[in-house]
């Protein structure tokens, strides 16, 4: 469940990128964990990649 | 074909009592950059009780040159203790043990650059810091660590805009 939903007329908020294209929202995602979660995210990212290359080179 | 745990691999190093500061990509994902990488980078000591350690090590994570992997080749002392980038296959995925960073900084270079961080389990590992990451990756200048760079430089000033460390 959402803290709050946007009401229909409501327009999504815009992404933000830098100069160069980098999106801060995950910047600002990554920087509010842990190292240690940050470590897990991305073993688990890792783990999902190579399940899928792993699924497509069985077919 | 060995798993890819960057954790087990982290803490087998650590374990190991092995003095290294983690430098590459995982370094800046760990400073909070959300970059994708699949290898370990550390620079290691090269005192003679660590290259000990890190050689009980390669047995211990059955640890081999990725080039020529058939042949299955161990690295030895003498390779530890030279100046070349050793990159090794490990029962826990690749690990690259540095003997250099960027331009010839080794492990007393740069530990004054390095925080130790919490990853999990207790265990505290020196990680880069994104400043020298991003000196040593601008000095670098290959493809691969331009591509980086405007990442590491965006996560560093949204660090310093926070005004955090990268620690939590």
């Amino acid at each position: 469940v959402p803290d709050s939903e946007a009401t229909p007329d409501e327009p999504a908020p815009e992404p933000e990128y830098s100069e160069d294209g980098v999106d801060l929202s995950l910047i600002r995602w990554m920087l509010s964990l842990t190292p240690a979660e940050r470590l897990q995210f991305l073993e688990q990212r890792i783990r999902d990649i190579l399940a899928i290359r792993e699924l497509n080179a069985r077919k | 074909m060995p798993g890819n745990n960057l954790f087990a691999a982290l803490r087998s190093l650590h374990d190991n009592r092995i003095e290294f500061i983690l430098v590459g990509g995982l370094a800046g994902v760990l400073s909070g950059a959300p970059l994708q990488t699949y290898d370990v980078d550390i620079v290691y000591c090269r005192d003679p009780e660590n290259v000990e350690r890190i050689l009980r090590w390669v047995g211990e994570v059955d640890a081999i040159f990725r080039i020529q992997s058939a042949r299955r080749l161990r690295p030895n002392e003498t390779h530890l203790q030279g100046a070349g980038h050793l990159n090794l296959l490990t029962r826990y995925g690749p690990v690259d043990l540095l003997a250099f960073a960027g331009s010839n900084l080794g492990f007393a270079e740069l530990l004054p650059h390095s925080t130790a961080m919490d990853i999990g389990e207790g265990i505290r590992i020196r990680v880069l810091n994104l400043e020298k990451l991003i000196e040593i990756k601008e000095e670098l200048g290959t493809g691969k660590d331009k591509a980086a760079l405007p990442i590491l430089r965006q996560t560093l000033r949204e660090l310093r805009k926070k005004g955090s460390q990268p620690m939590r």
